[in-house]
Order: structure tokens, then C-alpha cells, then sequence
């Protein structure tokens, strides 16, 4: 893919980015968050999947616009892999949408211990010039 | 299936930062043990190798040296892989050749040798375990899985972190009394609850070691067991299950879905229930794990796994002892060896060959191995009967 402009998810650059993976990597950077619809039977993903776990038909990227949401889970990493160990500590949620839909992701704006429960807004970032993310905020 | 099949012997090399020996040295000190007994290559038909992964030492085609170390090149053999739960994986596909009759006499070694690389590095590629698109990029290492399963399950159940202390205490006080134990030492409530944190809510004494080792068990079908021994252990009950690749997939933290799929069809396949099991030896990657698997395995009810501990039923002399070999805590893990190091125990506490009295078990006639790939995408349970 010489040439083109190289662009990776979250904090790593780990180079399997498809084609279908760009294009949720270009919406996210115009901070738009993208879940997949089966074209053949509507069921949503988030995060996306290029092809639909049940029926293996080919999905299509949406918008997807919830923005709040409630911390399921947590854990502060003090103790990091290799490739993000310039960042620890930092702290790993998930999160659920009223929708019931789910996203794993860093709360970056956080000094004390999280609580399970606690209100998530999501939220997104310029890493670096080839990185991009959503992230979690209290 | 119509034939059963039997473990007939074990082995077991020294656990521990191994750096005196690579491979070849450590398959060659699990096998030692069986050959003495008697079981050379010429009575041994084919071999599943088992190791997890082939970064932490940079070999390829491991199984093919695995073979080679212990004079079994020249015998069908196959690595067989799913992560930490891949020792009894391999213990199910040899189960399966054996009882179909493909073969008689199959040896499952397991092995991993993983401190050839720092800390750092072994939990950069424990991360990638997770899913790459998605979990690598936001550097979920092995124990952060965990933490997200310890800080929901604290959350739903109001648990203080001392329960899982209590764990970590008992790991080690039975680790102290095993040789083969990668860390070989008693530690105090205090010393266990105040550990350097690792992800938060999990510290050190939460998680397992980082090791290498090695163990050995022989599979043999009925017809010919009492060939090798008069003190059989069959393989009586097995169930295997699967969970979500992504742990945010799941609808519950507070248990391992396909631990209690594995769990039903084990129980179900030997005709047993909770309460009839003697012995276990459950994937204590982390503390919370075991606390986890109290309750998957239907010990206890959901939430209700502490009391278990609080009450030292799970020692030795408790109703329902689990790993008084120290556990993947104390004894150590290494990812390979782990679910065969399991099924030795097992073995070795039927035929009350415990090397010290304070941690023999009294009277094993049925002991399960619970053994959890990854964060519970693969999970394998295992039901054994002692045959005398
Ligand atoms: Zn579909």
C-alpha cells in the first residue's frame, strides 16, 4: 500500500488494515463512530464486522450515534504490554449504551479509581499523525 | 466411541525460570520419569505435543523437536494449540485417537518455555491473545482480561480484595510443600493484600508466573491397560467449551461461559455431580479465576465461591480440595504444560504419591482438571476415576 496515507486504531499500529477497516478508520477520524448492518438480516455490530457472524453476508457501515453510556468493567493497567508501556498506567473500560451495545476503550480523563456504574461519555482522539481512537470520558 | 481409555503414568520436570535448559532438556525430564516405569518409545504409537506458542522462544515446528528430544521422531505425533487451555486440549485429542482405536498407547507432553523473553515482551504476546483489531490497541494484557472480570465481580457482589488474598495465601502455602513448584514459599495475608499493583484491582500475588516446565501423561485403551499398571486413572467424564473472542461480547463477567458448558458436558458424560468430586485442579491464572471456577464448576452458587475459601473447605483436608500443588500461582504456568501439570497432580494424589503428608488428599476417587484458554475462549474440564 506504498503511497497511501497510513492510519491506525488506538495506541498500537498494527498493520492488518483492510480496506473495510479503513474506512471505519476515515469516519473516525471525521469523529464519527461506525457499527456494521448485514445488508441480508439487519443484525448490528459494534464494532463493526466486515461479514455477518450468522448469516456471512457482507455488512455495510452506519453512524453509530449513541454517546453515553455506563462503565461495565474497568481495570488501571500499571503494568503494560511492550507496545503501550510508555502510557501506563491507564485505565481500560467497558462500556454499555442504553442500547445495550458495548465498547472497549480508555477513560482517559481520570485521576481517582473508577466506579462500575459510573456515567461514560464517548469520545474521540488524534493520537499521533497515523493514530486515531474513540475514548471514554467521565 | 467404544472403547475407554485410561491415564497409566506421569511426569513432571522441576517448574521454574529454567534457564539451564531449553526444550529439548525439559520434554526430556517430564518423559524420564515415564520411561522409567517402564513406558519406552518402542510401546508408544504416536504423540500430541502440546505448546501455546512459539514466539516466546522463536522455534518453529516445536512439536518435531519435542519428538526428537525424547526419541519419538520417528512416531506420528501433531502439536495441538488453544492457548492456555492447550495441555488438555491435547489430552482431549489423544482421548479421542485412543478411543476410537486409531491408536493403543498415545504420550501427551506438554511444554513451554517462556523466560527466554522479558516480562514486558511475554505480556506483549499474552496481549495479542486478545483481539487484535480491537483489544491489542488498547494494550489489554492477560491479567487485564482478568481485572475487568475481579472488578465487575467485586462490584455485583460487594467483594473485598482480601478474599482474593486468601486465594493467593493457599496457592502458596501448598506450593511450599510441592519440589516442582516455580515458587516455592508461603506468603502472608499481608504481604499477599499490599503487593505492588499489576492492573488494578489485581496485584502481583494475583497473578500467575510467568515459567517453564514440563509434564507427561500416557493415554492407553481399556483392552491393554493392565499392560502398564494396576492402578489406572480412566478418563470418565470430558466436556469442552467456548466463549466470545471479545470479553466486552459477553453478557456476564462474573462467570466463564464456556466453562460452564465444559463443566455440564463433563458431569454429564460421567453420570457425577458437584458434590461427588474428591479433588480439582481449576485455572488459577488469577485469583479471581479460581474464585470464578468454585462457581462455573457449581461448587458453589453464584457470589457465593468465598465462602468456600473463608472456610478452608478448599484445603486439603476441606469438603472439596482444590490445588494443593500450588496451583498455576505457586507451582507456575507455563501455558503448555499447565492442563497435563493438572492431570499429573490428579494422578499422583490418587496413588497418595503427594510428596509431603500436609498436602495429600485423603481419599480421591473422582479429581477434576478445569483448564481455561485465554480469557475463557477455550475451556476444557475433565473428570478422572481412580480404577483400584
Ligand atoms: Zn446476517
Amino acid at each position: 500500500m506504498s503511497g497511501e496515507k497510513e492510519i491506525y486504531l488506538g495506541y498500537t499500529t498494527d498493520k492488518a488494515v483492510t480496506p473495510f477497516f479503513k474506512q471505519f478508520l476515515e469516519a473516525l477520524e471525521k469523529q464519527q463512530l461506525m457499527k456494521s448492518t448485514c445488508k441480508k438480516c439487519k443484525s448490528e455490530y459494534l464494532p463493526p464486522r466486515q461479514y455477518c457472524q450468522k448469516c456471512l453476508t457482507e455488512c455495510e457501515l452506519t453512524e453509530f450515534t449513541e454517546r453515553d453510556a455506563k462503565l461495565v468493567s474497568f481495570t488501571v493497567v500499571e503494568f503494560a504490554p511492550e507496545s503501550l508501556a510508555s502510557r501506563q498506567p491507564y485505565v481500560v473500560a467497558i462500556g454499555e449504551f442504553p442500547s445495550g451495545r458495548r465498547l472497549t476503550a480508555h477513560i482517559t480523563n481520570l485521576m481517582d479509581m473508577p466506579k462500575v456504574g459510573m456515567k461514560l461519555k464517548l469520545s474521540f482522539e488524534r493520537v499521533s499523525d497515523k493514530q486515531v481512537t474513540y475514548k471514554w470520558q467521565v | 466411541m467404544t472403547r475407554r481409555v485410561a491415564v497409566v503414568a506421569g511426569g513432571h520436570s522441576k517448574f521454574g525460570k529454567r534457564y539451564d535448559a531449553t526444550m529439548r532438556e525439559l520434554c526430556a525430564e517430564a518423559y524420564k520419569p515415564v520411561y522409567d516405569a517402564g513406558i519406552t518409545q518402542d510401546r508408544i504409537d504416536a504423540t500430541v505435543l502440546s505448546y501455546a506458542a512459539s514466539q516466546f522462544t522463536g522455534q518453529g515446528a516445536g512439536s518435531a523437536l519435542m519428538a526428537d528430544s525424547i526419541g519419538l521422531q520417528e512416531k506420528p505425533h501433531l502439536r495441538v494449540e488453544s492457548a492456555c487451555a492447550t495441555g488438555t486440549a491435547s489430552i482431549r485429542a489423544a482421548y479421542g485417537m485412543v478411543a476410537s482405536g486409531l491408536y493403543d498407547v498415545m504420550l501427551v507432553l506438554g511444554v513451554e518455555q517462556m523466560n527466554r523473553v522479558s516480562s514486558a515482551t511475554a505480556t506483549e504476546y499474552m496481549s495479542r491473545a486478545g483481539d487484535m483489531r480491537w483489544e491489542y490497541p488498547y494494550g489489554i494484557s492477560f491479567p487485564a482480561f482478568y481485572a475487568l472480570m475481579a472488578s465487575r465481580y467485586m462490584a455485583e457482589y460487594n467483594l473485598p480484595h482480601d478474599v482474593l488474598s486468601m486465594i493467593s495465601v493457599k496457592s502458596h502455602h501448598y506450593g511450599a510443600q510441592n519440589p516442582k513448584a516455580h515458587l516455592p514459599k508461603e506468603v502472608s495475608f499481608e504481604e499477599a493484600n499490599n503487593a505492588v499493583p499489576i492492573c488494578r484491582p489485581l496485584n502481583l500475588y494475583d497473578c500467575s508466573l510467568i515459567t517453564d516446565g514440563a509434564a507427561a501423561v500416557v493415554l492407553v485403551a481399556e483392552p491393554r491397560v493392565k499392560e502398564f499398571t494396576d492402578q489406572p486413572m480412566w478418563i470418565k467424564g470430558m466436556g469442552a467449551g467456548a466463549s466470545e473472542m471479545m470479553i466486552q461480547d459477553r453478557p456476564s463477567l462474573t462467570s466463564i461461559p464456556g466453562a460452564k458448558r465444559a463443566a455440564k458436558a463433563a458431569y454429564k458424560m460421567a453420570g457425577l455431580q458437584p458434590k461427588d468430586i474428591n479433588m480439582a485442579e481449576v485455572h488459577d491464572c488469577f485469583s479471581i479465576a479460581e474464585l470464578i471456577a468454585y462457581e462455573d464448576l457449581g461448587f458453589a452458587e453464584p457470589g457465593k465461591g468465598r465462602q468456600l475459601i473463608e472456610n478452608k473447605e478448599v484445603y486439603h483436608t476441606g469438603r472439596i480440595p482444590v490445588n494443593c500443588d500450588g496451583g498455576l500461582k505457586s507451582k507456575g504456568h507455563p501455558l503448555g504444560a499447565t492442563g497435563v501439570s493438572m492431570t499429573y497432580e490428579v494422578l499422583s494424589q490418587m496413588r497418595k504419591k503427594a510428596e509431603k503428608p500436609t498436602r495429600q488428599i485423603k481419599d480421591v476417587k473422582y479429581g477434576l482438571v478445569h483448564n481455561v484458554g485465554q480469557s475463557g475462549q477455550f475451556v476444557n474440564v475433565i473428570i478422572y476415576e481412580r480404577g483400584w
